[in-house]
């Protein structure tokens, strides 16, 4: 999740009353919110589908309903546009999506600047998802002269100083010399024309989705805002815009919307949504009389009205009457909420691999084996090379290190690892697994899930086993037909495999030395393996 | 009276042939047999053990030497009076040490003084010139190397010395009680030490005596083959599942994005679904998905289904069918769901999953997890917190609270704390929610499923007092047979 440190001053300020810490961290715990205070820092960990909270204006927004500070639906007017931007047709290949915003008689300071800044990267990191979907410009509407141009250039053809350089670039140069550049050039890879932002008079704005220009650059001193988002996913463009004006409204800024070609932007009214309130209670298991639930949806930020929620334009997560019914839940506290036993009476059952497993593990121990648990991860050298084999298995695209790129074929390899780790203590010794293989089916485009078992004794021979492996057939009463083989991990002649039908199920036999020298082990080791089911 | 030893009688027979009292060192017979027969006669009250320490007096070669030649005090005496010091070592043909020791000593028992640097004869030192000293008689009466209880101050003093070695000696006496003189001593029996089937089948078992053990002695340690310290939290979680009603259901180890994510209502793009989140497959790199399910997953999230808005983006059917190691048993579930089971419904899974995880003592790339659903027609979020509280409690927790939370697939969604009294603090331990509409529409489900799930790794860790996750899977031997 998602986690924002704010400016414990600036917050406060933002809440507009004196509010102890206690009853600060006793509020996020009541919205499931993790939250820290230290020093001059407040951090809080955001769910992921609240970009509203990002920002401090948005915590503090949503802490004041509950702190009955100032409740209901926030109504935010938008005035009437008086820049325009155009959007040219050549965008459309690359980053075709554009909303815009005005906001005047701005009073910035160093608390809010940088929270402004913050409040934006933080919505580029995770709701605009690293600027793939949508990307957030600020500017000093000021230093602009409008109307405003989106369109597509060619990379070599214009040239601007991006923020915190003090050399002209071109667009190519931007991606290669420029941090932001570097970082962020693969959203643009391979593209003909970049996009870009600029003036009546040839000012550039940015180029999204990468910088701004440093003409254009907010200061303390900037008092009129222009914000465009651009981007490719149209909802995630609009919202982000919504929230970013929503948290300056909350600062007491006036909204200004832009004029687009589609109409102004952005739009601030809130989305009205139906609920069942009956249907609600029964759901969440209370009942509730209508002023009661419109006092908790005020508290939350919401307006009940009749069978309608006003769902504010930042509330992005609202999809479904469910949204709101959790509102209520959460309003109405869920520390409130009587625990109901467990009324209807249901049959338990063990799944039938799992009683096969329980009954194997029964045997294994009863003959004095220990039980040991392995990754099923684990890499071609463990499970095929040491053992002297080679194979196939699944292969992960994206390991985490070269020691887990594969699904283990079989249990034996991490057993011989088991007896490796344990060198140190007294013989013999005796281990077993009960465990899950994957086998790769490369024709038929999928995996086989295999449960097995499989055992080793150090310091065991071939008799030994054998009498296990006979003692466990035996009493799992599995009919299956032995025959001499060879495998490469076992002596010559010191192998017995076991057939059901066609199909190989198991084998027991003493191991190579060359395999024992392989894991490092100074005594003779005999094992078996064989299968139990295999999964659905 | 109780059987004797073999080796008690004989103890008993010498003593009474010595007349009651002997020091057993002189017999001729295994001392540790001796002691072991003493000690048991001793338990008996028929014989006494006592120890008895004396002092053995050898003659060192110095203290020879000066038998001989006599003590550097006699040899200074008899010429020190009126020369210094160094002229009666030089007359007496002394070593420098030996006069600094002669002098010494005669000055401290008053034989001789110091007029200035010459040294006069006493009263008493004179008187000495003709008779032997103390220490010259002790002496004398050393060459014969006696053997003594106690030691007298001058014997100290000679051996402090270096004339006289002191050797202490234990001898051990053993002396027959009245009672030890009037015990009757039975026919002599056999001892044996171990039962044997000869012994049995011959009935000679009724003969023997039986060695007695001492059954208070350590013995070395062994250990019993036993479950893996994870699977019996696993067993003990699956028994209290099952004793709610809960019926198991298989988890997956390989799975398709669409039963992973997809079908959980979680958005392609939703972050949980990046490269550097889940494990996925190369090789195979595709599954294959039910393409009349896929395509309601993807109306649901396109566009929304039952009055929901749904993600709004363009959902990409290739992306379902990639391949992945399960990130969560949620997919599990959901593949049961779409099953259409009737109300009332209770099952359960145990299963691995995996996730893109750098391997610490807090992270493992493959763990397990244990996930639950309940539907049931009416179903409300109390009922919710009623089962997780019953769950929970049954873990052996019993301060229980719930908080809201957040999980793509539910709404609403809550999870549940648990004071760890060990620890002094509330600890997560359970994530729950209501299944989404958008979740539950698409498998053809009209009945609200709450969906409850426990990081079974992270309760096996506090069961366990696990501190370092890592020791789940290390197999240590002596953490086995510990845990």
């Amino acid at each position: 999740m998602p986690v924002v440190t704010f400016d414990l001053r600036d917050f406060r300020r933002l809440l507009g009353r004196e509010v102890g810490t206690a009853a600060l961290l006793e509020c996020m715990d009541a919205l499931g919110m993790e939250t820290q205070i230290e020093g001059e820092e407040i951090r809080i960990e955001v769910p992921h589908n609240r970009p509203d909270l990002l920002s401090p204006e948005g915590v503090a927004r949503m802490l004041k309903g509950m702190l009955g500070i100032q409740t209901g639906l926030p109504r935010y007017r938008v005035a009437a546009p008086r820049v325009r931007l155009h959007v040219e047709r050549s965008v459309s290949l690359v980053r075709p999506l554009i909303v815009a915003g005005v906001v005047r008689e701005v009073e910035l300071d160093e608390m809010s600047l940088v929270s402004l800044m913050q409040t934006q990267e933080k919505l580029h990191e995770t709701y605009c998802r690293r600027r793939r979907k949508a990307s957030i410009g600020v500017y000093d509407l000021d230093t602009i002269h409008p109307p405003i141009y989106y369109r597509a250039v060619r990379p070599e053809e214009v040239r601007f100083v991006p923020l915190g350089m003090e050399e002209e670039l071109n667009l190519r140069e931007i991606l290669e010399k420029h941090p932001k550049g570097m970082e962020y050039r693969h959203l643009l890879e391979g593209m003909e024309f970049f996009p870009l932002l600029v003036d009546s008079e040839g000012t550039v704005l940015s180029m999204p989705p990468i910088v701004n220009s440093e003409d254009t650059k907010v200061t303390v001193k900037t008092k009129n805002l222009f914000i465009d988002v651009t981007g490719l996913d149209e909802r995630t463009v609009t919202n982000s815009l919504k929230i970013l004006m929503c948290a300056m409204a909350e600062r007491g800024f006036r909204l200004e919307s832009v004029g687009l070609p589609g109409g102004p932007s952005p739009d601030l009214s809130p989305k009205r949504m139906r609920i069942d309130l009956k249907r609600a209670c029964q759901y969440i298991g209370i009942k509730l009389g209508k002023a009661q639930a419109r006092r908790i949806f005020r508290r939350m930020r919401f307006e009940l009205s009749g069978e309608t929620v006003l769902v504010p334009p930042y509330r992005v997560d609202v999809m479904h009457e469910v949204d709101l019914i959790e509102e209520l839940a959460v309003g109405y506290g869920y520390d409130k909420l009587e625990p109901a036993p467990p009324r209807v009476a249901t049959i338990g059952e063990t799944h039938e691999l799992e009683r096969l497993s329980r009954r194997v593990r029964g045997v294994m121990i009863g003959l004095g084996f220990t039980e040991v648990m392995n990754y099923i991860l684990t890499n071609p050298r463990t499970n095929f090379e040491l053992m002297g084999l080679q194979g196939e298995a699944v292969e992960i695209s994206n390991p985490i290190s070269q020691e887990y790129t594969i699904l283990r074929t079989w249990l034996l390899p991490s057993l011989l690892s088991t007896c490796q780790r344990n060198k140190l203590y007294e013989l013999p010794q005796r281990f077993f697994e009960v465990g899950d293989v994957v086998l790769p089916e490369l024709r038929g485009e999928s995996a086989r899930t295999i449960r097995k078992v499989a055992a080793v004794q150090v310091g065991g021979n071939f008799t030994q086993m054998k009498a296990v492996a006979e003692s466990l057939l035996r009493e799992l009463s599995l009919k299956v037909e032995p025959r001499e083989g060879e495998h490469p991990s076992f002596m010559e002649g010191r192998v017995l495999k076991y057939f059901r039908g066609p199909e190989e199920v198991g084998l027991v036999g003493e191991i190579h030395p060359r395999v024992l020298l392989n894991f490092e082990l100074g005594h003779p080791v005999a094992a078996l393996e064989f299968v139990l089911a295999e999964h659905a | 009276m109780e059987e004797l030893s073999r080796e008690a009688r004989e103890v008993l027979r010498r003593l009474r042939e010595a007349g009651g009292t002997a020091q057993p060192q002189e017999w001729d017979m295994d001392q540790s047999a001796v002691m072991r027969g003493a000690l048991a006669l001793q338990e008996r009250g028929l014989v006494e053990v006592k120890e008895e320490k004396r002092y053995r007096l050898l003659l060192t070669a110095e203290g020879k030497r000066c038998l001989e030649v006599g003590l550097p005090e006699r040899r200074i005496l008899r010429v020190a009076d009126g020369v210094t010091p160094e002229e009666a070592g030089r007359m007496a043909g002394l070593k420098r040490e030996e006069v600094q020791v002669g002098v010494g000593w005669l000055r401290r028992k008053n034989l001789v003084t110091l007029e200035g640097k010459l040294l006069r004869l006493t009263e008493k030192g004179r008187s000495y010139l003709g008779q032997p000293m103390p220490e010259e008689e002790a002496l004398l009466r050393l060459r014969s190397e006696p053997v003594v209880d106690e030691l007298d101050a001058l014997s100290r003093e000679l051996g402090r010395r270096g004339l006289l070695e002191i050797r202490e000696e234990k001898r051990r006496i053993l002396s027959l009680t009245e009672e030890g003189w009037k015990v009757r001593l039975g026919p002599e029996v056999e001892e044996v030490s171990e039962l044997t089937p000869e012994l049995l089948s011959t009935g000679r078992w009724k003969t023997v005596r039986f060695k007695r053990y001492n059954v208070l002695a350590g013995v070395s340690p062994t250990y019993p083959a036993k479950l893996h310290p994870q699977q019996r939290v696993i067993e003990e979680v699956r028994e209290i599942l099952i004793g709610m009603g809960f019926k198991e259901i298989p988890s997956r180890i390989v799975e398709t994005e669409f039963w992973n994510f997809d079908a959980l209502f979680q958005a392609q793009d939703h972050p949980a679904r990046e490269i550097h989140d889940t494990l996925s497959l190369s090789k195979p790199s595709h599954g294959t998905v039910p393409s009349e399910l896929v395509g309601k997953v993807a109306r649901a999230h396109e566009r929304g289904v039952a009055g929901s808005c749904g993600w709004g983006y363009r959902f990409n059917p290739e992306v379902s069918r990639r391949l992945l190691l399960c990130s969560q048993t949620t997919a599990a579930t959901v593949h049961f769901l779409s099953s259409r089971p009737s109300p009332p419904v209770k099952v359960f899974s145990i299963g691995r999953v995996f996730r893109h995880e750098k391997i610490d003592y807090k992270h493992l790339a493959e763990f397990y997890q244990c996930e639950g659903i309940v539907m049931e027609e009416g179903l409300t979020l109390r009922d919710m917190f009623g089962y997780l509280k019953e769950i929970v409690n049954r873990l052996g927790f019993e301060k229980v609270r719930f908080r809201p939370s957040y999980f793509p697939y539910t709404e609403p969604s809550a999870e549940a704390l648990v004071y760890h009294e060990g620890r002094g603090e509330w600890i997560e331990i359970l994530g729950a929610g209501m299944f989404r509409p958008e979740l539950l529409i698409p498998l053809g489900i009209r009945y609200p499923v709450l969906a409850w799930g426990i990081g079974l790794t992270r309760l096996i860790m506090l069961k366990l007092g696990v501190e370092d996750i890592r020791m789940l899977f290390s197999n240590d031997l002596a953490w086995l047979r510990g845990s």
